[in-house]
């Protein structure tokens, strides 16, 4: 196994082939695999075997962190630290903490969706060996691609390249590192 | 193409429009033996279910026209339930009757008791006279009809082309129809709900209200059409085309509806509330006491925090029975919202109930069971009058392929 390959990458027309070339993919064991497309595909998640995203978790939970410093900023200056009476209300005055409470929360947890998903998918990453592949500059446009990385447990350069090609891949190339 | 014959209501929808009949037809003679004893609080009743009911059905229009606009896979597979829900509005337009008489004979609305130096009634002058309020009402009618025509008429010609380009031509048709008529449709509806409900309590107003309704009323009708949807997607032929992500995209939408009324209504609670005027908190202020308040938590938390923490979750929406009994928990909150917003305004005869005290009548039970039991019965007939979904959509297979997906 020679160790300075990164994976081997596999090179389809159309979706289809991609996502039934996954599923075999995944039958033969490989666990360590990625495809790229140029556009979303639903049903490579399931092909794959990618599990659900935490990161619906991860936005609750910071909506509820902000609606939280949110009131507890306004308790804290309104209440606690400042309290001054303005227009005859209580210091507490709940109705008017939720604009500002809301407000926190769609803020909160906009930046957890925004940096959560870039820090889960391990963006920004300014080198990936796929890339020295000249022709999967084509992911973004037409084609479709299929890497086995060599750090797999099953992962044999061999065998494993003598298996891609029998997926009814265009063309199937060794990564280097 | 595809063969429209195979797209009929399931047969069994006969027996569920007679037992609608069968309950209306009851609640009805109930509310009319009502109607002799107490007038005025029969009335009432009436325009709490009247403004519920009738709610779906014009809500309906506004969505088929959104959905025209907007295009989109859950629009293309309820539009036809749609469409049957706004074929309902001669009807709806009929039982407008008793509150036309009642306004006629001054009997609901303090309005049309007030002495005629009340600074209310001398701003209002020609606006807010019983014959003036009537013609309106007609005029408001008269435009929702024509919208129904036209648009049930475009889908009555799609289903007979014979190719995808004829069909895309009177969908264009629709689509461009929609944009500058649902304008006009936030126009009438704003000014229907100031009529029919705003002016119970005359001297307050809210100028959101219109948006109360229409946000309101077509969430309402998603709701309903959920449940409809629901129940015909175990049995042919809507098991073939409804998937679980329509359910998941008519859920996102029944979401951000149920925030959407939260925050128009909060709007309105928030200005007031800063505001601090006495001509305005007086209507907040009645129902922030005792009954009232109580109804008032009770939607805060089940018409709002409830459905909002579990429809932001993904398998629920995913699941057409769940999804539908929220709904139908809903459609119920939405009536408490309707009773919440009507039943506490002045009332022309002070002897029964006095003015912000809590009081629910039987016939609040019962007058929309009546109007209820009636539109759904002329509802279940349209909708078996039609094939259930679009089938010669240029979008329909696309539409049911959407579905099938994850």
């Amino acid at each position: 196994m020679a160790k300075n390959i990164y994976g081997i990458l596999a090179e389809f027309d159309t979706a289809t082939q991609l996502v039934d070339a996954a599923r075999k993919v995944r039958d033969a064991g490989y666990r360590k695999t990625d495809a790229f497309s140029p556009f979303p595909l639903h049903e490579i998640d399931e092909a794959l075997g990618i599990k659900r995203s935490i990161l619906p978790y991860l936005i609750f939970a910071g909506g509820i962190t902000g609606l939280l410093a949110g009131f507890g900023l306004q308790y804290f200056v309104h209440v606690i630290d400042w309290p001054i009476i303005v227009g005859g209300r209580p210091h507490l005055s709940l109705p008017a903490f939720v604009p500002p409470a809301y407000e926190l929360t769609i803020l909160f947890s906009a930046f957890v969706a925004v940096f959560g998903m870039l820090f889960l998918n391990g963006l920004p990453s300014p080198y990936h060996p796929v890339f020295n592949v000249p022709r999967f500059a084509l992911a973004t446009r037409e084609k479709f691609f299929l890497v086995v990385e060599a750090a797999d447990e099953k992962f044999d350069h061999e065998e494993t390249r003598k298996f891609m090609e029998t997926l009814g891949a265009q063309e199937v190339f060794d990564v280097p590192e | 193409m595809q063969n429209l014959d195979q797209y009929k209501a399931p047969a069994d929808i006969a027996k569920w429009r007679a037992l609608a009949l069968g309950v209306g037809g009851i609640a009805l003679l109930a509310w009319a033996v009502g109607a002799y004893m107490n007038t005025e609080q029969a009335l009432r009743s009436w325009l709490l279910g009247y403004v519920f009911w009738s709610g779906i059905g014009i809500g309906a229009l506004g969505l088929l026209m959104l959905q025209y606009l907007t295009g989109g896979a859950w629009g293309v597979v309820i539009r036809r339930t749609l469409e049957a829900a706004t074929r309902t509005l001669p009807l709806i337009a009929l039982m407008f009757i008793p509150l036309a008489i009642g306004v006629y004979t001054h009997s609901i609305y303090e309005w049309t008791h007030l002495p005629a130096d009340d600074h209310f009634i001398k701003d209002r002058w020609i606006y807010l006279l019983p014959w003036s309020w009537i013609a309106r009402s007609v005029i408001y009618f008269v435009l929702f009809l024509i919208m129904m025509r036209l648009l049930n008429g475009w889908s009555v010609k799609q289903d007979q082309t014979n190719t995808v380009e004829e069909s895309r031509l009177v969908l264009e048709k629709a689509s461009r129809f929609s944009g500058p008529t649902l304008v006009i449709y936030s126009l009438v509806v704003t000014f229907a709900s100031v009529d029919w409900v705003m002016t119970l309590d005359p001297h307050w107003f809210s100028t959101i209200w219109g948006f109360l309704f229409i946000v309101g009323w077509a969430l309402s009708c998603l709701c309903f059409t959920v449940a409809i949807m629901a129940n015909l997607s175990g049995r042919a032929p809507m098991n073939g085309i409804l998937g679980k992500r329509h359910f998941h995209d008519l859920g996102k939408l029944m979401l951000a509806l149920v925030m959407v009324w939260a925050y128009f209504n909060f709007s309105q609670f928030l200005i007031i509330w800063s505001g601090n005027i006495p001509e305005e908190t007086g209507w907040y202020i009645t129902r922030m006491a005792g009954g009232w308040g109580f109804i008032g938590m009770v939607l805060i938390v089940f018409h709002f925090a409830f459905p909002f923490l579990i429809l932001l979750q993904q398998d629920f929406k995913r699941r057409a029975k769940w999804l539908a009994t929220l709904a139908v928990f809903i459609l119920v909150m939405r009536i408490v919202d309707m009773f919440y917003l009507i039943a506490p305004n002045p009332r022309v005869d002070e002897s029964i109930v006095e003015s912000g005290v809590f009081y629910i009548s039987w016939m609040d039970f019962v007058a929309p069971l009546a109007v209820g039991g009636i539109w759904l019965w002329w509802f279940f007939g349209e909708l078996m009058k039609r094939p259930l979904v679009p089938a010669k959509d240029p979008y329909f297979e696309g539409a049911v392929e959407h579905g099938r997906g994850h």
